[in-house]
């Protein structure tokens, strides 16, 4: 009885094994195709019928697209705004995730909808609008107008406040029997319970400002204010694309976010214990 | 207040700015990054020349390069000097926005003849001047002479005819493996725009009438449609050109170029801009010249008409100064240096264009050792300026009469009722944007009215926050402020950011804005009964619901993916990752990929199709299979984002209960029926109401990869939403739009939350 059920479950994660390969490999046959391109010089790019290895590895694109443009400058200026977009974001948005799932505070519901509405109109309706504001600011040019306008988000609070209603309320209203103040329970509870969650949304504003590409242009009027995302952009014109550099340069700035996403990835895995809970 | 704080501030800046009594001068462009270094070069100098002036000068890439003017102007700080595209001359100079350069042409000693006439032109109106022309090219065909040789057909001459090019371009059709399907191709045809005008206006035809009022009679006269038959008839009836793709997913991707480069293709159509990337394959003396891929180039217009008529198109763009700039006389003089000799000569080096100065032009042609140049300045002649010069919103235009060669190309539609029906189409558009135009703007110098909005939307708030305070009593009343405590960092982040740029739509919504000057009269209801009677508004509506489609199936799929990550396996980190790697991927770079994997001739997705003894398709290329090449890249491209939310939600359950339910012998499907699900509800939830969210606003996929084609097949709401606002200018109408956007996800949201969006919790 034992031995089939090991045999079944054997089998059956080989099947998982299978099939989340399977996927994958379809994940990953694009940016195999970008990481050879990223090696190869333009005439093989353009070679007929297409070529998925290069005949010679030219490492030195990566050097040349990293250094056709001030990449270390941009990296700079990606790294900085984004770590104000995520610390801003995980401030901003776990306090009012949990004054909606938490607090709840008459009329709460009502709050919530106006919230969850802004998220329905386009952002390229409203980029005229806030650009007007940043620069009434007197912001152009500076981290400000790269980080504040995505420095709080709503779907960041509306992923945290799911998350926060999933959470057993046991512990929070013993502390609150305790009299510990909303504050103290926010921080010392809520926040360390839910690490997956802000983990996640880490991972997510990293992301999103990592990758964020109209914006910078638009709030910023000199090269060395420009982000990661538009030094890529910069390799292709509408006529043509250089290829080799754009891939090379793009395979470069992906590294960061995945560093960022693998050290992020142990805190969700590791996840909550639920046993300390009971009782 | 707030504004005399902020004024000061900026005074201040001003003040540092201009320490030492220098002038300084801020210059946009769009330039590519081997550009960049030359236009620097340039600037550079003119610095040393004058060191009273200061020049901080901006590059934006050209897909940009419109946004970022729009905004300068918008918030009342456009550059100094500015290159001009020749499309955005009629909007511009309708608008007064641009400075008459004529005026200061004497009196600063600027000599216009040093430039082509009919290039200068395209930027005269009237007696006035409104840009001193950078550089130009007419639309030319590149041909490979490997090709001819080897055929023994002689090169093309100057005044070769029609019938030379279908001759061409069916003796250069090669199938050597007799599969049925060309190894090589003499030709190629785009609907594109650029690629069809000069042959129709040298077979005497044209789109529009000559005052550029109406289309009808025009669009469907017979030496237009017999030349829009003979360019079809080369890729369909002769199988003489292969398929592409669009002009956008062919250029971006480097179709055509790859297999000009690879001789598989006699002759392509292109202009002046394409010279600087084909000079390493043609020179041997560049660094990167590979003896396998040289190519022998030759370059000749485009063939003579039916009549014998000769007859080009040509592109130009030039340095413009705006109204009201601080100190126009030194920006016309840099204007005039930026299009002038010295400048000329050091852009000649990046082969980009022809210059528009003859004397400098004149050398390039003397010293080209290809013989090139030459044939491009026979051609200047005979070169017409572009419809988009003349007329506001052409491309507009232009789109709809790309969608007439498609409808007769891609759908086989007759020629002659297509045309007229698309003449008339076109006849209510120019209509409309003629009675746009014929607007007085009031001058308006105020700029910071959005700060008003801010205030006022802030004021709101707080009145209701004080509302509710008052009326709620004892415990309510601690329970709101502590719940309101917890909301105002984020509260006040939205006012500024989120709230006042929406009561700003709102506003605008009921006014006609053009971006452009700040005047912003009141339509009424206008924006809002255009729109009801507008197909191409429904037809968007009715492709974003399509679209949305993709949610489901994402969502299921990603669970799939989420279930089996979730268990402890070996490596499952690793495969974590790699799932998660096309969400991460720069957008710009992936999506290239991608277009370059659907591309019908000669795609990867073709490729496998054909390994499993499937039909190839035309994937982006087909009104059938547009949409859903979109929604598979969409689905690819989100299973990894929302596996990851998914996972998260899965680490939430407690693992006893897991435990409980194994003990209670529950087979697996019926914990995850009756344990995953229900406790995963509050992730899926969220899921599907971000992703629904986030599918009717599904942008940046269409804007790079279709535009809205073919056939506005992929026209999705936010793309119509930008193409108003960003192309034909027309902020109020697009405003409108979006509220008509806010209320259906509203309504649609709604209804998700009353279905499933009950709490769940634990008790």
């Amino acid at each position: 009885m034992l031995n089939t059920r090991k045999l079944w479950k054997k089998s059956g994660n080989t099947v998982i094994y299978g099939l989340l390969i399977l996927l994958a490999i379809s994940m990953l046959l694009p940016f195999i195709w970008m990481l050879s391109t990223s090696l190869m010089n333009e005439l093989e790019v353009y070679s007929f019928p297409p070529k998925f290895i290069p005949s010679n590895w030219r490492w030195e694109n990566f050097v040349e697209a990293m250094t056709l443009q001030p990449f270390g400058r941009y990296f700079l200026n990606s790294a900085i705004v984004s770590i104000m977009v995520v610390s801003g974001q995980m401030i901003f948005c776990s306090m009012a995730a949990y004054s909606f799932a938490r607090i709840k505070f008459k009329g709460h519901e009502k709050v919530f909808a106006v919230y969850i509405s802004t998220m329905m109109i386009p952002a390229i309706v409203t980029i005229i609008p806030a650009f007007l504001i940043i620069n009434t600011f007197g912001w152009m040019n500076t981290y400000w107008a790269l980080a504040t306008p995505t420095i709080s988000n709503v779907w960041g609070i509306f992923l945290l406040r799911q998350f926060f209603l999933t959470i057993p309320k046991d512990l929070e209203d013993a502390a609150r029997i305790d009299g510990a103040s909303e504050s103290r329970i926010f921080w010392t509870i809520s926040l360390p319970l839910s690490q997956p969650a802000l983990a996640t949304l880490a991972i997510f504003s990293f992301m999103a400002s990592w990758k964020d590409f109209l914006w910078p242009l638009i709030v910023t009027n000199r090269a060395d204010m420009r982000t990661v995302e538009v030094g890529i952009a910069n390799f292709s014109t509408v006529y043509s694309t250089d290829w080799p550099h754009q891939m090379a340069a793009a395979v470069i700035v992906l590294l960061p976010i995945i560093i960022v996403f693998i050290l992020a990835q142990r805190h969700f895995v590791r996840g909550i214990t639920f046993s300390g809970l009971k009782g | 207040m707030l504004k005399i704080v902020f004024l000061s501030f900026l005074f201040g800046l001003i003040i540092n700015a201009q320490s030492g009594e220098k002038i300084t001068l801020r210059v946009f462009n769009w330039a590519g990054i081997y550009e960049i270094p030359l236009t620097q070069q340039i600037i550079d100098e003119y610095e040393r020349l004058n060191p009273n002036i200061e020049i901080i000068y901006q590059p934006t890439p050209d897909a940009q390069y419109e946004n970022k003017i729009l905004t300068a102007l918008a918030a009342g700080e456009p550059p100094d000097v500015f290159l001009l595209d020749s499309k955005s001359v009629p909007s511009f100079t309708n608008k007064h926005v641009l400075l008459d350069l004529n005026k200061y042409v004497d009196k600063l000693n600027i000599d216009t003849t040093q430039w082509f006439s009919n290039v200068t032109n395209i930027a005269r109106r009237d007696s006035g001047l409104y840009a001193f022309p950078k550089g130009f090219t007419p639309m030319m065909i590149y041909y490979n002479k490997k090709l001819f040789d080897e055929a023994n057909i002689p090169y093309p001459e100057f005044d070769w005819t029609r019938d030379d090019y279908l001759r061409i371009a069916k003796t250069l059709t090669v199938d050597e493996n007799n599969d049925g399907k060309p190894d090589q191709y003499g030709a190629t045809f785009i609907n594109y725009f650029y690629n069809w005008i000069p042959w129709i206006w040298s077979a005497g035809g044209d789109v529009l009438d000559p005052d550029g009022s109406e289309a009808s009679g025009y669009l469907n006269s017979p030496e237009t449609e017999s030349t829009f038959q003979f360019l079809i008839d080369i890729r369909k009836k002769y199988n003489a050109a292969p398929d592409v793709g669009t002009w956008a997913q062919s250029g971006k991707t480097g179709t055509l170029r790859a297999l000009f480069y690879n001789n598989k293709i006699g002759m392509v159509l292109d202009g002046h801009w394409r010279i600087p990337g084909m000079l390493k394959y043609m020179d041997r003396n560049h660094p990167e010249f590979d003896p396998n891929y040289e190519l022998n180039l030759g370059i000749v217009g485009v063939p003579k008409g039916p009549g014998g008529k000769k007859v080009n198109v040509m592109y130009e763009s030039g340095w413009c100064v705006p109204v009201n700039v601080e100190h126009p006389e030194e920006a016309v003089k840099l204007a005039a240096f930026m299009s002038g000799e010295y400048a000329s000569r050091i852009r000649s080096a990046s082969k980009l264009e022809i210059s528009a100065n003859k004397k400098v032009t004149y050398e390039v042609v003397e010293q080209d050792k290809f013989g090139l140049e030459a044939e491009f300045l026979k051609e200047v002649p005979y070169c017409r300026q572009p419809w988009g010069s003349r007329i506001e919103r052409f491309t507009e235009i232009e789109k709809v009469l790309q969608d007439a060669v498609d409808e007769v190309m891609l759908n086989d539609e007759p020629m002659h009722a297509t045309m007229t029906r698309y003449a008339k189409t076109i006849d209510t558009k120019l209509f409309n944007i003629r009675e746009n135009a014929n607007f007085e703007f009031k001058e308006i110098e105020e700029h910071s009215e959005i700060i008003k909005f801010l205030i006022g939307v802030a004021l709101l708030i707080f009145i209701i926050m004080l509302f509710l305070y008052y009326r709620a009593k004892g415990k309510e009343r601690h329970q709101l402020k502590t719940g309101v405590f917890f909301l105002t960092p984020s509260l006040i982040h939205l006012t500024v950011f989120i709230f006042t740029p929406i009561v700003f739509a709102a506003y605008l919504s009921f006014h006609r804005w053009d971006i452009v000057v700040p005047d912003k009269p009141f339509v009424g209801l206008d924006n809002f009964k255009e729109l009801f009677t507008d197909p191409s508004f429904w037809n968007a509506l009715k492709n974003t619901f399509i679209y949305t489609l993709n949610v489901p199936l994402t969502m299921s799929i990603s669970l799939a993916v989420a279930l089996m990550m979730h268990k402890k396996l070996k490596g499952i980190g690793f495969l974590r990752t790699l799932y998660f790697l096309p969400t991460v991927t720069s957008f710009v770079a992936i999506s290239l990929v991608w277009m370059w994997i659907y591309n019908p001739s000669y795609g990867v997705a073709n490729y496998f199709l054909d390994l499993v003894g499937l039909p190839p398709l035309q994937w982006l290329n087909s009104t059938q299979t547009a949409m859903i090449s979109v929604i598979i890249f969409t689905i690819w491209l989100n299973i990894g984002f929302q596996m990851i939310i998914f996972l998260a939600g899965l680490q939430g359950i407690p693992e006893e209960l897991y435990e409980v339910s194994r003990i209670d012998g529950a087979s697996a499907w019926k914990q995850f029926w009756h344990v995953t699900l229900p406790l995963l509800k509050p992730t899926t939830f969220f899921i599907l109401v971000t992703s629904f969210i986030g599918s009717f606003q599904i942008f940046t996929t269409i804007y790079v990869m279709t535009q809205g084609g073919p056939i506005g097949s992929t026209d999705v709401f936010v793309y119509h939403i930008y193409d108003a606002a960003w192309n034909q200018l027309r902020m109020g109408y697009a405003s409108a739009m979006s509220w008509i956007l806010f209320f259906i996800i509203l309504a649609a949201t709604y209804i998700q939350f009353k279905l499933i969006g009950k709490d769940v919790e634990y008790s």
